[in-house]
């Protein structure tokens, strides 16, 4: 039989380090979720026949909802992730982060990252959140044990996500609020949603951005024949779209306390986005007549998730990368369960970090700003 | 090759069709396939991040070509190209040659295999 004894490779280099994953997925269930609903939204989920009939993760190999299935047509496969069939218990988290090497984790709801592509109304979306919300602090978070939660907030439903706001106050299982990129129309840096950010402001709560795949298939436009166009593309500008919302609106001028972070675009992106948000400034800036500095200035403030690191571009530019960025503004991700996670030995392996960069990036940089 | 350099796997006819064991060659860990009756043997550690290639699911390469303008390019697998993809994130190694399917600058490494007296061997000197 083939029994490997190699089953966790790089063990020594994982423990040299402590480390704090900034973006790792809890695979909830509707079922679980749905205990902790308000109605009528708590009938129609347990009615909605989950076991029987539900949209299964496997329908998109075929029928696909976004282009392409996650783990390429049976050439990934995953613990911890065969969901829906088997979603995640609590007592499998600790599993699921030492198999990677995590210390510490922040768990990001997964449903909600699809629920961001319901556009037809702004409900269901709430009723999710807030149970989710429910649901975690009772049977999943364990913040003595290395185990925060970000609290997902249904922004276009500003009432929703005040009372969510409002709810985790004191809650210290919660250490951020999370807006999905994806789908957010208008971009997040609309005035309409100030109220939010001068909450967190004054929760001390960092706003963790995270983009999605929700609508992948059309998220701008409509016709792209496979994951690899999709998934580059969609991923990335549901980020950049809300980067240069933010910063043009000037939401880090407006709240300048509010720590503020990106996740789940790598990071070669940002050097682009930079330099051309820059030279368009320089061009126009009574367009975005908060802003004090440069653009790119605040895109440098901002925090940014690694994965999926780009760890096989050349190393000069790779090297450059992080120089623009700041390894004050990294922090590692690991994404986990996701089919393109990264071990934290994307971060330790890099030749141009130093020892002390490698542990801001791995765990200190995510200790102070979510407080942990 | 000496006889020294082989390590032996097992019997031939216990060695199924689909059937995989790993075997230690030179300190490194190796596993040895048997795919379609042929007998493959790669380092059991991606390249990309360690993970166990080995375990992964063997497939065969899948080509497109290009016909003509304006019609799809048509894509169908390889038969004579089988392929080992890992199980972590999918990089994908033709079995034969290691060659990463992306990028043939990144090389698995392989062994030949050799059955002598209805004995499986990998050899160790052949990586
Ligand atoms: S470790 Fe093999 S694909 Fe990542």
């Amino acid at each position: 039989m083939l029994r490997s004894d190699e089953s966790q490779p790089r063990q020594e280099t994982l423990d040299q380090y402590y480390v704090i994953d900034g973006d790792c997925h809890y695979m909830e269930s509707f079922h679980d979720v749905a205990e902790y609903m308000e109605e009528p939204w708590k009938t129609k989920f347990e009615n909605s026949n989950f076991d029987e009939k539900g949209a299964k993760q496997n329908l998109s190999s075929f029928f696909p909802f976004s282009t392409g299935d996650r783990q390429a047509h049976g050439k990934i496969e995953r613990e911890h992730s065969s969901y829906p069939d088997d979603p995640e218990t609590p007592e499998r988290i600790r599993e699921g982060m030492e198999s990677i090497g995590v210390d510490e984790t922040l768990l990001i709801s997964h449903l909600i990252l699809a629920g961001a592509g319901t556009t037809a109304d702004d409900d269901r979306q709430s009723a999710f959140a807030k149970a989710y919300v429910e649901y975690m602090r009772e049977e999943v978070l364990d913040p003595d044990d290395g185990i925060h939660g970000l609290a997902p907030i249904p922004y276009g439903d500003l009432e929703a996500s005040m009372e969510i706001l409002d709810r985790i106050e004191d809650e210290e299982a919660y250490v951020g609020a999370c807006f999905v990129t994806a789908g957010a129309t208008p971009p997040l840096g609309n005035r309409k949603y100030d109220p939010l950010y001068e909450r967190c402001e004054e929760l001390d709560l960092p706003a963790v951005f995270h983009t999605g795949g929700a609508g992948l298939d059309e998220y701008v436009r409509a016709g792209y024949q496979e994951m690899i166009e999709t998934h580059t593309l969609g991923f990335l500008e549901s980020n950049m779209s809300q980067i240069v919302s933010l910063v043009c609106q000037g939401v880090p001028e407006k709240f300048p306390d509010l720590d503020i972070v990106f996740m789940e675009s790598g990071i070669t992106y940002l050097p682009g986005l930079m330099t051309r948000l820059d030279e368009e400034y320089l061009k126009r800036p009574e367009e975005a007549p908060l802003l004090e500095k440069k653009p790119g200035e605040y895109i440098t403030d901002f925090y940014y998730g690694t994965q999926p690191l780009e760890i096989s571009a050349e190393a000069e530019y790779l090297e450059k990368c992080f120089d623009m960025v700041g390894t004050d503004s990294l922090m590692y991700a690991s994404d986990y369960p996701h089919w393109d996670y990264g071990r934290p030995t994307t971060v330790a392996d890099l030749p141009f970090l130093s020892e002390g960069e490698k542990k801001q990036i791995l765990s200190e940089n995510a200790k102070e700003m979510f407080d942990l | 090759m000496s006889d020294a350099d082989l390590i032996e796997v097992k019997s031939e006819v216990e060695f199924e069709d689909g059937d995989r064991e790993l075997v230690d060659v030179n300190g490194a860990e190796v596993g040895v396939l048997r795919v379609d009756g042929e007998f493959h043997a790669v380092r059991n550690r991606c390249l990309h991040d360690c993970g166990p290639i080995a375990e992964g699911a063997v497939g065969k390469k899948l080509v497109g070509e290009f016909v003509e303008p304006g019609k799809r390019v048509e894509k169908d697998y390889d038969d004579d190209e089988p392929i080992i993809s890992c199980p972590w994130h999918g990089w994908s190694y033709d079995l034969e040659t290691g060659e990463q399917l992306a990028d043939d600058d990144i090389v698995l490494p392989t062994y030949d295999v050799v059955v002598e007296d209805g004995v499986v061997y990998v050899d160790g000197s052949s990586s």
